[in-house]
């Protein structure tokens, strides 16, 4: 049944031990509270937060850390892309730090989506991910996605991600639409086809 | 948003306001939005593409029964620790204002004027949002300057869940609503579908399927739902009559239009959604057997609800709708057709239809594209085709053979204002382009220009 968004933040507020919330992504709360509040989540991310909607990306398999430091930066307005702003500042807008460990860590604990790869665009794309483009001054994306793009800390996981979504953040990033010094440093002479290759190879559509 | 848009903005609404209606008070900043923005924490551009169409996240919110929530709330639970309790500490309230004024090409008749203003065209009050953790709302009361008073309007209250049924997201639900296709989810349907705001004084051809808004706010239904996948998606239900103003129990002979039974209804589309697109299509349909029927021509059977016979209407469509959205740019097109079978043995019977088997067919297809959901405007068409039958649909060409176009500009200082100019154009009328009504009167003398502004908030 779905629950108050907020009274299951405070629930796990209230669940969270004093050692659990020293360590906060770390966070250990009842699985109880952890399906109340992914309820109102699954509404966009799905179930597992594994979305049907390429509009919002897979969670299910994420890094702990990297959720948890998006859910801030949406809590906080610090990322201030239009469909953070639209979707996530409201969303986020109540979530205490103890909450935002738990989901973080519930979100990371779910089985993750693989990539579906193949054919001759994603072979150049896994070029690009594996060895970068010199020319450009693209960096190997493997550097710090990990060899399959699993992620790292607060590093994302791109692998298995939705192409669509994927996609408009790489434009994003170029672009400065969503910032990101490293990232738009990364993709500034990024081309179209370059991001089409790069999806193809990572993504699960 | 940069600042000098907002000034543009700004000063376009004043003048473009103050052209339309000197009296509106054009809110100058969007401080406040609609009750499901305010109680999700959502902006509009989540559900929207501009409204009232929706995006595929609005389709799921809508379908998930308005209950998403995250804003405060007031709650209990029992000894089991389920939840008995479940307020919001704001009750989800919006308003809605349609204001507009009207050109004709020719009045209607030697004592009316080309010209209407509307103020306001129509003035809503919503509960809009979450009820229960499962059970959500629309439900809007209209005042409406035709009739002069206020009554209900569109309502639609569901119960909604979701579940992983072998690896599958079923969200299923009941709804309890007042307008057959008020609960669907495209914009390709009768009851959302465009034009979604016309001249009072236009002109309509005689008669159209019961499924098209004829049985609107005068029935009571009853469908089960469920949307699999985010895309796959089936309704079966039922309506019976319900009237405003009128009890079909008490004084029963003196009503029209009314179910005999039930009016089943029944819904399937699929939906699919790649990148930035979707595109989906549907099939629906309706029956009903109604007592004591009025017919287009306006006769109308005052006789026993018991064992009298009746008009019975058998509705089949098929709809699609296309979406494009990003952050730039807003396309939908959708288009639609019904055909409806009628099989009059009251009206037959009682000399109010020349045959006992006649029928209906309507068509549409529009398209509208927003740049920013800022400047947009659509085109559209519509047909509608009928047997032939004077007596029946009282129309001296003997049907309601009409065809339409319309085009329209919108601009949007802001998401939830928006201020439209609109064109309509006859190319047929009841049967014919010209003298269809047998004094001289063109399809074209029909055509309307109209402006208005819209808001919620």
């Amino acid at each position: 049944m779905r629950i108050v968004f907020v009274a299951a933040m405070a629930i796990i507020a209230c669940a969270a031990s004093p050692l659990a919330m020293a360590e906060e992504t770390k966070t250990v709360v009842p699985a109880e509270a952890i399906s109340e509040a992914t309820s109102v989540c699954q509404d966009c991310h799905g179930p597992q937060g594994n979305s049907v909607s390429a509009t919002f990306p897979r969670l299910n398999g994420q890094q702990a850390d990297y959720l948890a430091l998006q859910l801030k930066n949406f809590r906080d307005q610090k990322r201030s892309d239009p469909h953070a702003r639209a979707y996530m500042w409201g969303m986020a807008a109540q979530l205490d730090d103890v909450t935002i460990g738990g989901l973080a860590n519930y979100y990371a604990d779910q089985k993750p989506t693989q990539p579906q790869t193949g054919g001759a665009l994603a072979a150049e794309g896994k070029n690009i991910f594996m060895d970068g483009v010199d020319a450009q001054n693209i960096p190997a994306c493997q550097a710090c996605h990990g060899d399959h793009g699993e992620g790292n800390g607060v590093i994302p996981r791109i692998a298995g991600q939705h192409a669509t979504y994927l996609k408009s953040q790489l434009e994003a990033f170029r672009s400065t639409l969503r910032e990101s010094d490293v990232m738009h440093a990364n993709t500034k002479d990024m081309t179209d086809s370059q991001i089409e290759a790069l999806v193809s190879y990572l993504a699960n559509d | 948003m940069p600042d000098r848009r907002i000034q543009i903005r700004s000063s376009l609404v004043l003048t473009i306001g103050l052209l339309l209606l000197t009296a509106i008070a054009v809110p100058q900043q969007a401080l406040a939005v609609p009750s499901y923005a305010r109680q999700t924490g959502l902006a509009c551009e989540a559900c929207h593409t501009v409204f009232p169409q929706l995006t595929p996240f609005g389709r799921v919110f809508k379908a998930s029964g308005y209950t998403l929530f995250n804003t405060r709330k007031v709650q209990d639970i029992d000894q089991q620790k389920h939840s008995t309790l479940s307020l919001s500490d704001l009750p989800p309230i919006s308003a809605m204002v349609m204001a507009s004024t009207s050109i004709s090409a020719r009045a209607n008749d030697s004592t009316s004027s080309k010209t209407s203003t509307d103020f306001p065209q129509q003035l809503s009050l919503f509960y809009a949002g979450h009820i229960s953790d499962n059970v959500g709302a629309f439900i809007q009361i209209t005042y409406d300057d035709q009739s002069g008073s206020i009554g209900i309007d569109n309502t639609d209250i569901r119960f909604a869940d979701i579940a992983v049924v072998d690896g599958h997201d079923v969200i299923y639900g009941v709804s309890l609503n007042n307008n057959p296709t008020v609960q669907d989810l495209w914009n390709s349907t009768p009851a959302w579908g465009q034009p979604f705001i016309s001249s009072p004084a236009m002109q309509g051809p005689a008669g159209g399927p019961q499924i098209e808004g004829a049985m609107a706010q005068n029935v009571a239904g009853l469908s089960a739902y469920a949307l699999i996948d985010e895309s796959v998606y089936a309704e079966v239900g039922v309506y019976r009559s319900a009237l405003q103003g009128a009890s079909v129990a008490n004084n029963g002979g003196a009503n029209n239009q009314i179910i005999s039974g039930v009016a089943p209804y029944w819904r399937v589309a699929y939906e699919k959604d790649w990148g930035k697109n979707s595109w989906e299509f549907g099939a629906l349909g309706l029956y009903a057997a109604l007592q004591n029927p009025t017919t287009p021509a306006g006769a109308a059977i005052n006789g026993s609800l018991q064992n009298a016979p009746t008009d019975r209407f058998l509705d089949t469509g098929l709809d699609t709708q296309y979406q494009y959205i990003d952050d730039a740019n807003q396309i939908t097109v959708t288009s639609s057709w019904v055909h409806e079978d009628q099989t009059l043995n009251a009206s037959y019977g009682a000399g109010f239809a020349s045959t006992n088997s006649d029928s209906f067919d309507t068509f549409s297809l529009n398209g509208s594209w927003f740049w920013h959901r800022e400047v947009g405007g659509s085109l559209g068409f519509t047909s509608v085709s009928s047997s032939n039958d004077p007596i029946y649909f009282g129309t001296p060409q003997g049907s309601s053979n009409s065809s339409w176009g319309t085009a329209e500009v919108d601009y949007l200082p802001w998401l939830n204002v928006k201020l439209g100019l609109q064109y309509t154009a006859f190319f047929k009328f009841n049967g014919a382009a010209s003298n269809y009504d047998g004094a001289g009167r063109k399809a074209s003398d029909n055509n309307m220009l109209y402006a208005y502004v819209w808001f919620a908030y």
